[in-house]
């Protein structure tokens, strides 16, 4: 009985003890998390000064050790492997942007329509959004990916497509919720139009939501995009983290020496860092935006 | 306020499906009747796109090795074998025929029935994530309600920080890690298949041991991609319901720590929970891709790779099949729990 006074007095005193807890670790989270994607960002624009190989080029002989002109060796048929992590960073973060983009964009789109204008068109969008919601994304995406042709672009297009569900139904839920609101009905029972009223209310009040559901989905889209090019299934012109790790895998003599600590370790590592970067700014975004919501608002199985 | 943490769980595990107003029958016809839009989208999905797309199953059955290609003669012949001659509506009509009455045909690239092909797989599949969910459902529920119980203190800190790390590492990368500490730093596991190859076995029992052990490293990879999501929907749901009344009263009446606990914060988290669990469980036949494709092991997310892969029709239209009857008895099931754990639904909640 003893051992529960202490969180016992906790609860009693706030609901809101989680997140007020939270205060401190808020503004670390989105800070490291700013930092580590920062780091990626600069490595991916300072590719050709950290680096003076090109993703493909035969620098050295097949599965070199690490040393001072290879410092983490080199793969299979001897390409640089700092230089393929480094430009594989480029690879996330334009699969990131594009993909987070267009699925912020669509999902956004829907959201904001249906819950503004709520009706016949609402019912109808939810139940739009209900049934992408139930459409199997990943093997989706691997369809459609692989014949549409595995560019980035397209793979961005795909995710943008299957993906945007999660967003509309937030982004429509706070439209929800701020439309009651008295300044926004008084607004509009002084003639405000539909567009001012989203641009002067409504999109500044989800803004916030919006950058965390576009992180959330940019996160996403880095894992799913590696997950192709791990399956053999990328932007064949393109390296990519994924891809390191497939080609590595696919090297019959992988494990017969060290290889796997130099080839395998970094694009893990290096995917890892990123996306546990945008999960953090995600995190902050999320509860400035409401410090109540819990911080794993779209996590929907796969 | 005390809404809040069913909203965020609801929201967080994708909410089911068609709630709309009227009684618990009506809402689950419209359940229902949404189900079937599913699926015939997906199904129509899986028959226009390839079909539509460059590449086709018969140039797939040319070793691309070879090369080569078919003669006139003997690819109308085989075209109308596998009746791709028909115009395209009528393929269509005659493919939701057979996709109604379930008869999926041959397959195209492997020469053997569909269905023998597909039943092959998906025991090992269902198995796999089966097994996946199960663990990762009763630790989760148990850290989970255990860290929210201690929610600020170090050991709820470091939790939070292992499982939202553990949420960054995508299954494949989780995978490739187990393969790579059981391959080659302690070789004592096995790291491919569902079974040793041509292995006599001399009791049932040497036969069930080898399969679990080849379940151990694709179920673990599994469980821990899976855990994430689930313990931070756990803790976060519990703490929500700490402030509550009823957890006053029942710390008042001195109920023992592990009831409260349990029983009354616990069972707070429950709904979003089982609905989390339930629309995992709806993706699982799909959701296992990666770590199969990792440790080779015979189910079906190596079947649809192969499938997509060498064009097959009939057998990519089975499987999608397959994939969409799995999440829709999954959001049934969902549905039919949330119509019966809470009956503010039946009576229309607006979603």
């Amino acid at each position: 009985m003893t051992a529960t006074s202490a969180p016992a007095t906790a609860t009693v005193t706030a609901p809101r003890a989680g997140s007020a807890g939270g205060t401190r670790r808020r503004l670390d989270s989105l800070t490291i998390g700013l930092a580590i994607v920062g780091l990626f960002v600069s490595a991916a624009l300072l590719a050709p000064v950290l680096t003076p190989y090109r993703a493909f080029e035969l620098a050295g002989r097949p599965i070199e050790p690490p040393s001072v002109e290879f410092p983490l060796g080199t793969n299979g048929v001897g390409n640089d492997i700092l230089t393929q992590v480094v430009l594989g960073a480029r690879s996330s973060l334009l699969i990131a942007l594009l993909a987070g983009l267009g699925t912020l964009v669509v999902g956004a789109t829907v959201g904001l329509v249906s819950g503004w204008r709520g009706g016949a068109l609402d019912v109808v969008l939810m139940r739009f959004t209900d049934i992408v919601l139930a459409l199997p994304r990943l093997p989706l995406l691997i369809l459609m990916g692989v014949y549409l042709g595995p560019t980035l672009v397209n793979t961005a297009l795909v995710i943008s497509l299957v993906f945007w569900p999660p967003s509309a139904r937030i982004v429509r839920s706070q439209v929800l919720s701020i439309r009651g609101r008295a300044h926004l009905r008084a607004s509009v029972g002084f003639g405000a139009g539909t567009w001012f009223s989203l641009k002067r209310h409504v999109v500044p009040e989800v803004g916030l939501i919006l950058i965390a559901s576009l992180i959330a989905s940019a996160g996403r889209a880095v894992m799913l995009e590696a997950g192709l090019a791990f399956l053999g299934l990328g932007d064949p012109s393109r390296v990519s983290w994924g891809r390191i790790l497939r080609d590595a895998l696919d090297f019959q003599a992988l494990f017969f020496t060290d290889a796997w600590s130099w080839w395998l370790v970094p694009p893990i590592v290096a995917l890892s860092l990123f996306l546990l970067g945008l999960t953090l700014v995600g995190i902050g975004f999320e509860q400035r935006a409401n410090p109540r919501l819990s911080r794993h608002s779209e996590e929907t199985g796969r | 306020m005390a809404r809040q943490p069913e909203a965020a769980g609801e929201r967080a595990a994708g909410a089911p499906l068609g709630r709309s107003s009227g009684g618990r029958v009506g809402h689950l016809t419209g359940v229902a009747a949404l189900h079937v839009v599913t699926i015939f989208v997906l199904v129509s999905l899986v028959f226009f796109l390839p079909r539509a797309l460059p590449g086709d199953p018969l140039n797939a059955l040319l070793d691309p090795e070879v090369g080569g290609t078919f003669t006139a003669e003997a690819r109308a012949e085989l075209e109308a074998h596998y009746q791709l001659d028909r115009p395209i509506g009528e393929q269509y009509v005659g493919y939701l025929g057979r996709m109604l009455t379930l008869d999926f045909g041959w397959s195209i690239s492997r020469q053997s029935p569909v269905s023998t092909l597909v039943a092959a797989r998906l025991p090992w599949t269902l198995l796999l994530m089966g097994l996946a969910l199960s663990f990762a459902g009763a630790i989760s529920w148990i850290v989970g309600t255990t860290s929210a119980w201690r929610r600020g203190s170090k050991s709820d800190r470091g939790l939070v920080a292992a499982f939202t790390l553990a949420r960054s590492v995508p299954d494949f990368a989780i995978a490739t890690v187990l393969l790579v500490v059981f391959a080659v730093l302690v070789p004592v596991l096995p790291v491919a298949g569902n079974r040793t190859v041509f292995a006599q076995y001399t009791s049932i029992w040497q036969e069930l041991g080898d399969v679990i052990a080849h379940l151990i490293l694709p179920v673990s990879a599994l469980t821990i991609g899976l855990l994430g999501s689930k313990f931070l929907l756990v803790r976060n749901s519990v703490i929500g319901s700490l402030g509550q009344e009823y957890m006053m009263l029942a710390r008042a009446k001195g109920l023992p720590t592990r009831i409260q606990k349990y029983r009354h914060a616990g069972r707070n988290a429950l709904l979003p929970f089982l609905t989390l669990l339930g629309v995992q469980f709806g993706f699982a036949v799909g959701g296992s891709i990666f770590v199969e494709e990792v440790f080779t092991y015979p189910g079906m997310g190596t079947l649809i790779l192969d499938a997509v892969d060498t064009r097959d029709y009939p057998l990519l239209e089975a499987l999608f099949l397959v994939l969409a009857a799995t999440v829709l008895v999954a959001n049934f099931a969902v549905d039919l729990i949330y119509t019966w754990l809470d009956p503010g639904v039946s009576a229309g909640t607006p979603s």
